[in-house]
């Protein structure tokens, strides 16, 4: 064993020696290496360095002998050189300049050349009628004119000269160009001072259409129009003409045509003379122009303008589409304001045979575009037709609008009694096709169950939650069924109709809401009865919007949660409450003014008191009676008596509170007090007549402790003026007794001590006044 | 004033509409009948001394209206009420019917839930009547009412009623004495001889 480790070990260290031995040879062969390239380089840096620093002395040597070279010759140019450059460059220049002038006056004689030969052309051609040379000729010189005023260094006399020859050519050519437009297209036009109002006046305008053909000259007949044509353009005058033109043509033929329908035109042709346009006036009873005669007459007159006069291209554009641009956007406007607005239908009925004036409406606009006055992409007329079902809704709604308004601003006096039985008239309805899947199911499952035995015995009454009986404005249920009505139409109608309608029913209602306030403000102030109806009237409307949305929901193509009126609604409530409540004020305050007339009914036993305070109670009572018999029949029966049970009880407590402040009541005093507290107890009670049948309102006379809280505070008021201590302090009973229920005790200690004398029988009576 | 006078006892009459409430209490205290007595605008009030075994008490009582268009004034005339009485129509089925309905009121309006109620059936001198003896006194059992049967055309226990009903609140304690007489000592003042049940009890505080 000792043995195999000793080899181990042996082995290893063998291993290193082996190792260590190529490491250190491949380290002595490095050395080596070294050595040599040290030795090399000293060599170099130390044993070669002469050589190559004489060569670089030579080097520089010869660089420097160039460079002085070089300065010889920069120094040799300079000076002789440059100075014959020089004078060469002067010379030519003199020449050149010499040059130039010669140019330029060959140019000049060349353009005077130019513009004789012109101006001598020009003449020749005019006298010949050849306008186009004419004017091509005139265009010419005319640019020769201005290639000379370009010389700007000098003002020769004879540019002057030229130029003014020039104008006078022109204004000559153009005149004569002039004149025979005029005998192409001669006008004959109403004078100017009669008024241009009716379709009469119109009559005497006529169009004469010249071809501008002579007799004899067989063959250039048409020639003479489209040179003469040419030659405007080239003279930049025909825009101009044409312009002119088109606003007579305008003004005195098609708009005419196009706004009176009793107007026709008539096209007289003549063979040799060419086509006469005139004006006759028809008999006819339109109010307003239908579109398919408004398109036949215009039609006739560019169709026969197109023939004899412009049907002529120049530089490739047609002359008619040169007029076209000028009277289209007039024309089509006229036509749009004047003829189509009024053909839109007003029921959505007649929506479906509107397909026929667009196709009237295509149909011109496609005669227009062959004859070439309308270029491709414009076609207003046909996009406003296209769109007759927006100008339908905004028309409708318009409408709407200003029905709603007449109704709202008119009188409201006349009215119309609603009772429970009282139903909105709303049309049938189809029925969607949803509905009837969701009943069918809805019935087959109910089919398992016995109906009858689910149904409660005790059913509400038919009119539960009715609106009760009462009188509303004529002009509110006539306004009720303008809403309806449009409604319906927007049942019928495309879905942005519909939308559009919708929204325009409830503009009705928030017009109503701003509008009717403000407009009988004064009356519904002044008037009790007019604002008993107008109270009426918002609670009418309030009522049927709660129902009104949901009746039209699912046949209106709205967004879920928009077809409704529900939100106006606690609007419109306030509306009739603030109304009554502001003329229940004003009768209020009249009637605390009478009272206060009445000196605090105090010392009543003085005549003159007297007899005032009882004229303060008669006027009060007089002013409710009168208030009675106003609204009478117009309030429904609750109301009613609610309000005049709350102002007769104003007057009640007024009374009352005074009687308590009262010091002092002697016996004729109380006396004149209760015969006061009397009237009123047994005339109040009469002024309640809510219904027109006097026998039915007895019932609610009898109800009046219900309607006014201090009745019963009256009456025992009344009692205890004409009763002694003991009937006071039985009637108190310890408090259990009704003037326990009415006062309090020192209110009734009060009194007593008001009514009797100071004695024993008082104080003992005071004392038992306890709770 | 006199000064045996024990207390001051508030009563209420109600009923439904025509049985003979205000008959009852003029039969009471003018001991007259009116057969074209009208019907009752909101409230009636009558002050009546009676003597009951020896006490004298004054009686507040106060004859209510049955038509259900009043209904909403007399809940302000229950407050404080110590004895009720409750009439219906003997020959009228429909005003028995209802009786549940002014319990309930009573419930909802009066201030004191000891109060003494009694259930008097009116109009036994009519021919047709609908409901028998037994019917009144079952229903009165069920709701501890005292309950009796009368007529005010003939004066048939009405009397009765009124010192029957002061007599139950007389005994009923702490019902009639107020705060201010008996403060500490609370020791009924009656005889043991009262008819019925319920007698009164020493309380000492």
């Amino acid at each position: 064993m000792s043995s195999f480790v000793t080899e181990v070990l042996a082995s290893s260290g063998k291993l290193e020696k082996d190792d260590l031995a190529c490491k250190i040879s491949k380290l002595s062969r490095k050395v080596e290496e070294t050595k040599e390239e040290v030795t090399d380089m000293i060599n170099k840096k130390y044993i070669e360095f002469i050589p190559s620093m004489e060569g670089a002395e030579e080097l520089l040597d010869q660089v420097e002998s160039v460079s002085k070279d070089i300065d010889l010759l920069k120094s040799c140019i300079e000076n002789e050189v440059q100075q014959n450059l020089h004078d060469a460059v002067t010379e030519y220049a003199k020449l050149k300049q010499q040059l130039e002038k010669n140019t330029t006056i060959i140019k000049l004689l060349q353009h005077l050349q130019e513009f004789d030969t012109a101006v001598e052309e020009y003449h020749r051609a005019l006298h010949e009628k050849n306008y186009v040379v004419a004017a091509k000729q005139h265009g010419t010189a005319r640019a020769s004119v201005d290639a000379l005023k370009a010389w700007k260094d000098t003002e020769l006399p004879l540019v002057r000269a030229l130029s003014s020859e020039i104008t006078i050519q022109r204004e000559n050519l153009i005149h004569h160009l002039g004149q025979e437009w005029q005998k192409l297209a001669d006008w004959k036009l109403p004078s100017n001072k009669t008024e241009l109002t009716c379709a009469k006046s119109f009559l005497k305008t006529s169009l004469h259409l010249n071809r501008g053909g002579s007799k004899v000259d067989e063959s250039i007949p048409h020639a003479l129009l489209p040179s003469i044509l040419q030659a405007l353009s080239i003279q930049g005058e025909l825009h101009k003409k044409i312009k002119l033109f088109g606003q007579v043509l305008l003004k005195y033929m098609l708009k005419p045509l196009i706004i009176y329908p009793s107007l026709m035109v008539e096209v007289s042709s003549q063979p040799e003379q060419g086509a006469v346009l005139t004006l006759q006036c028809t008999e006819t009873k339109a109010e307003h122009p239908d579109p398919s005669q408004v398109y036949t007459k215009v039609l006739t007159v560019l169709k026969t303008l197109h023939e004899h006069l412009f049907d002529v291209s120049i530089d490739q554009k047609k002359v008619s589409e040169i007029l076209g641009d000028l009277i289209w956007e007039e024309m089509s406007e006229c036509i749009i304001h004047e003829c189509l607005v009024h053909s839109i239908p007003t029921n959505s009925s007649q929506l479906a045979e509107y397909s026929e004036v667009i196709k009237q409406t295509e149909d011109f606009e496609s005669s227009l575009k062959e004859m070439g006055y309308l270029t491709g992409d414009s076609a207003d007329l046909l996009k406003y037709a296209r769109n007759v079902n927006c100008h339908f809704a905004s028309k409708k709604c318009q409408d709407v609008i200003v029905a709603a308004r007449k109704l709202m601003t008119s009188e409201m006096h006349n009215t119309v009694k609603i009772t429970p039985e009282y139903k909105l008239s709303i049309p049938k309805l189809p029925s969607p096709s949803g509905g009837e899947k969701e009943r069918k199911e809805s019935g087959k499952k109910s089919g398992h169950y016995d109906q009858r035995s689910l149904e409660n015995e005790k059913q509400l009454s038919p009119s539960t939650l009715c609106l009760p009986v009462c009188r509303i404005s004529e002009s509110v249920q006539q306004l009720m069924d303008l809403a309806i009505q449009t409604l319906s139409e927007a049942v019928g109608s495309s879905p942005q109709c519909a939308v559009q309608l919708f929204y325009t029913v409830r503009n009705i209602f928030h017009l109503f809401y701003d509008v009717v306030p403000t407009y009988h403000k004064d009356n519904f102030l002044k008037l009790p009865h007019l604002a008993a109806i107008q109270h009426n009237n918002c609670m009418f409307i309030a009522h049927h919007l709660l129902t009104l949305g949901f009746q039209f929901k699912p046949h209106l193509p709205l967004k879920d949660g928009v077809a409704y009126f529900v939100d106006l609604v606690p609007g419109f409530r306030r509306l009739g409450a603030r109304c009554f409540v502001a003329q229940m004020n004003v009768q209020k305050a009249e009637m605390l003014e009478r009272l206060s007339t009445a000196r605090n009914f105090s010392n009543l036993d003085d005549e003159d008191n007297y007899s005032v305070a009882s004229k303060a109670i008669r006027q009060v009572i007089h002013q409710l009676r009168r208030l009675g018999k106003v609204w009478q029949d117009v309030l429904p029966v609750n109301i009613y008596c609610k309000a005049i049970g709350t102002l007769l009880n104003t007057a009640i407590s007024e009374l009352i509170n005074k009687i308590m402040m009262l010091e002092d009541i002697s016996n004729v005093d109380g006396e004149r007090l209760r015969t006061l507290c009397q009237t009123i107890i047994e005339e109040g009670p009469l002024v309640f007549n809510p219904l027109p049948d006097e026998n039915k309102n007895k019932k609610y006379q009898e109800e009046v402790p219900v309607y006014v809280k201090k009745w019963m505070t009256l009456k025992e008021i009344s009692m205890v003026l004409n009763a002694n201590l003991q009937e006071i302090v039985d009637r108190w009973a310890e408090g259990k007794g009704p003037l326990a229920v009415e006062f309090s005790c020192n209110e009734m200690k009060s009194l007593i001590r008001a009514l009797f004398k100071n004695t024993e029988r008082r104080a003992a009576a005071l004392a038992k006044i306890v709770k | 004033m006199n000064e045996d006078i024990l207390t001051t006892l508030k009563i209420l009459i109600i009923g439904e509409s025509g049985v003979g409430k205000s008959s009852l209490l003029l039969r009471f205290t003018d001991d007259t009948f009116d057969p074209e007595i009208g019907a009752t605008i909101g409230v009636d009030f009558k002050v009546k001394t009676l003597a009951v075994d020896g006490n004298r008490a004054k009686l507040a009582i106060w004859d209510t209206a049955g038509q259900e268009r009043f209904r909403t004034l007399t809940p302000s005339y229950y407050r404080g009420a110590q004895g009720v009485i409750l009439v219906y129509d003997v020959t009228r089925r429909e005003t028995f019917a209802k009786l549940d309905n002014w319990l309930n009121e009573l419930d909802t309006y009066c201030t004191r839930n000891d109060l003494v109620k009694m259930l008097v059936g009116n109009k036994i001198d009519k021919e047709d009547r609908e409901l028998e003896r037994d019917e009144g006194l079952k229903f009165a059992r069920k709701h501890s009412m005292l309950f009796i049967e009368a007529s005010a055309k003939t004066r048939d226990g009405v009397q009765c009623a009124f010192e029957e009903l002061v007599e139950k609140i007389l005994q009923t304690p702490g019902l009639w004495e107020s705060v201010h007489k008996t403060r500490g000592v609370a020791l009924s003042e009656l005889s043991q001889t009262g008819q019925g049940g319920c007698g009164a009890y020493c309380s000492l505080l």
